[in-house]
């Protein structure tokens, strides 16, 4: 009998090791294959052919001072063993490149890592996130491992010693800016969070990712309250209009549909306020913070559009359900009044830099060109994500005034 | 019974006996057989009522199974068993310090053994150590007792038995091994106290047992359900591991011999 695999257990007994060699042994063939077991224990002559035929292997005997066995078929893991990876620097992008996303993944795998091997017959997990083009774009990896490095300290990067005094009404418009975003960025946390647990491990870097970014929005809301309370201001309004548009967005079901309006429409929009912020802050750590949230969510927007165009490059019928989507949403919401009255009277105010009135025509004017250069970055968006000029005009333009 | 359920008999040994069942009643509803279940405290108890036609058929023990096959002179109609249930054996464990080299030695000692219905802690390795010329008369029974009329189902004499071997009670002992492997398997057995100082020859264990008049269809029909259970299929395993078995078999009958010269030999049929 030629033996597939080879052991040398020694005198070890069946209940005192041996089977910490023999396991790992048999985990290594296909079943049918042959595990030889060289051992010098008189115990393991009684006890190995009684723990083959309760484990289903077939014990074939014992010749010239080696236990012969045959590996059962019931409950070998499924797929190909795992052998000589060699990765040479680390990173997420690395890994998926060495072992490649499934097309399409199977829920009776549970949390196994990609790569695994299954043993069969185990319970069937929730996941419904099991289609490949539908979760994890190409790139997905490669935006974790950006934003695992961009990662930063709301304590420490804000120079939190320049915000000064500003005049009482500038500073006030301030808190309500930062009443407006933490609320929005709560959203942002809350909305990703619920798909997270419905992905299948398989596309994992899709949920790493989306881990950063509830991290990333975690520390926006921390920043943005902080900001509020750090120069004699406290928290504004929240805006029954803010309320509604909000509620709209977490009540998304299908991932891509949450990820196109969230991030490509509404992250797409923050971006212009973020910029507007930044520009118009009246000390240096307001600018920083507005310029380290944009950068965050210019990941996010990345993620956002990458998801979506992947989706849309292999289904076709996406768009008219995006479409859809937006239109829903309008029509749940109808925007009668415009912007929240006190972020726009807010946003007035920060661009005017003062309450004089000729400042304040000012800033009005900024707001309004604001409101243009949201509507023409969205078209620009939507463009990019491969939808028509009419498509992209009419979904800006039905867009919540809320911006998220 | 007139209408179309099989009633199966089962032997609630273990409070999982009703998860077991209620499982298995569930696949049998999905593959189009209705059958439902009474549970008994004992097996005495079971093979009386299925001698009188009470239940269709009963998920026996060895011994179950045998004083059925006598009591119907071979009519009854054995339907299936576990994998487990193939070429089982006992064993006789020793304490390494004993001195204990050959089955001889046993006389004089102190032998643990398990409950007096349990096949494989009791009956079968009595017999087969008589058969190898040791007078067990000669050594001094430690025997546990427990949960009789449950046919050492339980396992729980087994396990004292081990625990008597480990803490010096007893010189040796008697027990499956079944429960010697998964035992040891587990950890939970010293190799540096205790060993094995033989095996006996195989013997087979449960087999369901139908009345002799039982409808042939629903016999038929228990058969092809059950042999539809399948390993890999997780809500079939989750019932598979409960009721200790990997694959259903088809039943055979050549195991059981030594189990009736045993009973023959004790007197205890
Ligand atoms: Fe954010
Ligand atoms: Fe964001």
């Amino acid at each position: 009998m030629i033996a597939t695999l080879a052991i040398e257990a020694g005198d070890l007994p069946l209940g005192g090791g041996l089977l910490a060699l023999v396991r790992p042994a048999l985990l290594l063939l296909e079943p049918g294959g042959i595990l030889a077991v060289r051992s010098s224990a008189a115990s393991v002559v009684q006890d190995l052919p009684s723990w083959c035929r309760v484990e289903r292997h077939r014990y074939l005997g014992y010749e010239d001072g080696r236990h012969l066995i045959e590996r059962g078929s019931l409950g070998a893991p499924r797929g190909a063993r795992e052998w000589g990876y060699r990765l040479k620097k680390p990173s997420a992008a690395e890994v998926v490149r060495a072992v490649p996303m499934p097309d399409t993944a199977n829920a009776d795998t549970g949390f196994a890592p990609r790569g695994a091997r299954v043993e069969p017959g185990g319970p069937r997990y929730p996941f419904d996130l099991l289609e490949r083009d539908r979760v994890a774009p190409p790139e997905v990896a490669q935006l974790y491992d950006q934003a695992v490095a961009a990662q930063w300290d709301v304590g420490r990067d804000i120079p939190w010693d320049t915000v000064g005094e500003h005049d009482p009404a500038i500073e006030s418009a301030v808190c309500q800016v930062m009443t407006f975003l933490a609320e929005n960025e709560l959203s942002a946390l809350y909305v990703p969070s619920r798909f997270i647990a419905r992905i299948h491990p398989a596309y994992v870097e899709t949920a790493m990712f989306l881990s950063t970014q509830l991290a990333d929005e975690a520390r926006h809301i921390d920043v943005f309250l902080r900001r509020a309370r750090v120069a004699g201001g406290g928290l504004g309004v929240s805006s029954v209009t803010t309320s509604r548009s909000l509620l709209s967005l977490l009540e998304y079901e299908d991932f891509t549909e949450a990820a196109f309006v969230l991030s490509v429409l509404g992250e797409g929009t923050f971006l212009d306020l973020l910029r507007f912020v930044e520009e118009h802050a009246p000390d240096p750590a307001t600018a920083e913070i507005a310029r380290r949230t944009r950068n965050d969510e210019s990941r996010h927007v990345h993620f956002g559009l990458a998801h979506v165009r992947h989706a849309l490059s292999t289904d076709p019928t996406l768009f008219g359900r995006l479409e859809a989507a937006v239109r829903r949403r309008a029509a749940t919401l109808h925007d009668v009044g415009g912007v929240p009255t006190p972020l726009q009277d807010s946003l007035t105010l920060l661009a005017a830099g003062s309450t004089e009135p000729r400042a304040v025509a000012r800033g009005h004017e900024a707001f309004r060109a604001l409101l243009e250069a949201m509507h023409a970055a969205r078209i620009k968006r939507l463009d990019r994500a491969g939808f028509t000029a009419e498509q992209a005009e009419l979904m800006s333009t039905l867009h919540t005034a809320n911006f998220m | 019974m007139s209408d179309d359920t099989i009633l199966l008999g089962a032997v609630a040994y273990d409070p999982k006996v009703v998860t077991i069942w209620e499982g298995i009643r569930d696949h049998f509803r999905a593959e189009g057989v209705k059958m439902d279940f009474a549970l008994f405290s004992n097996y005495e108890r079971q093979v009386e009522t299925l001698l009188r036609g009470h239940i269709d058929l009963a998920w026996n023990t060895p011994l179950a199974h045998v004083r059925v096959q006598k009591r119907t002179e071979g009519r009854s109609i054995s339907l299936g068993m576990r994998d487990t249930d193939r070429d089982f054996k006992a064993k006789v464990v020793v304490r390494k310090d004993a001195g204990i080299r050959a089955l001889k030695d046993l006389e004089g000692k102190v032998l643990a053994v398990g409950s007096r219905d349990s096949t494989q802690a009791r009956i079968l390795p009595l017999h087969f150590l008589a058969k190898e010329g040791v007078d067990v008369a000669k050594a001094k029974l430690l025997a546990f007792d427990t949960d009789l009329g449950k046919h050492g189902d339980t396992g729980t004499s087994e396990l004292d038995v081990l625990k008597a071997l480990h803490d010096g009670r007893a010189q040796a002992g008697t027990v499956g091994d079944l429960i010697w492997t998964l035992e040891q398997a587990a950890g939970r057995v010293d190799p540096n106290k205790v060993e094995v100082l033989y095996t006996t020859p195989g013997f087979d264990h449960c087999m369901f047992d139908a009345h002799p008049a039982a409808d042939r269809g629903k016999c038929a029909a228990f058969q092809k359900a059950l042999f539809a259970m399948k390993w890999e299929v997780p809500e079939h395993r989750k019932l598979l591991e409960l009721e200790g078995l990997k694959e259903w078999m088809q039943p055979r009958e050549e195991g059981y011999a030594s189990l009736r010269a045993a009973l023959t030999e004790q007197a205890y049929w």
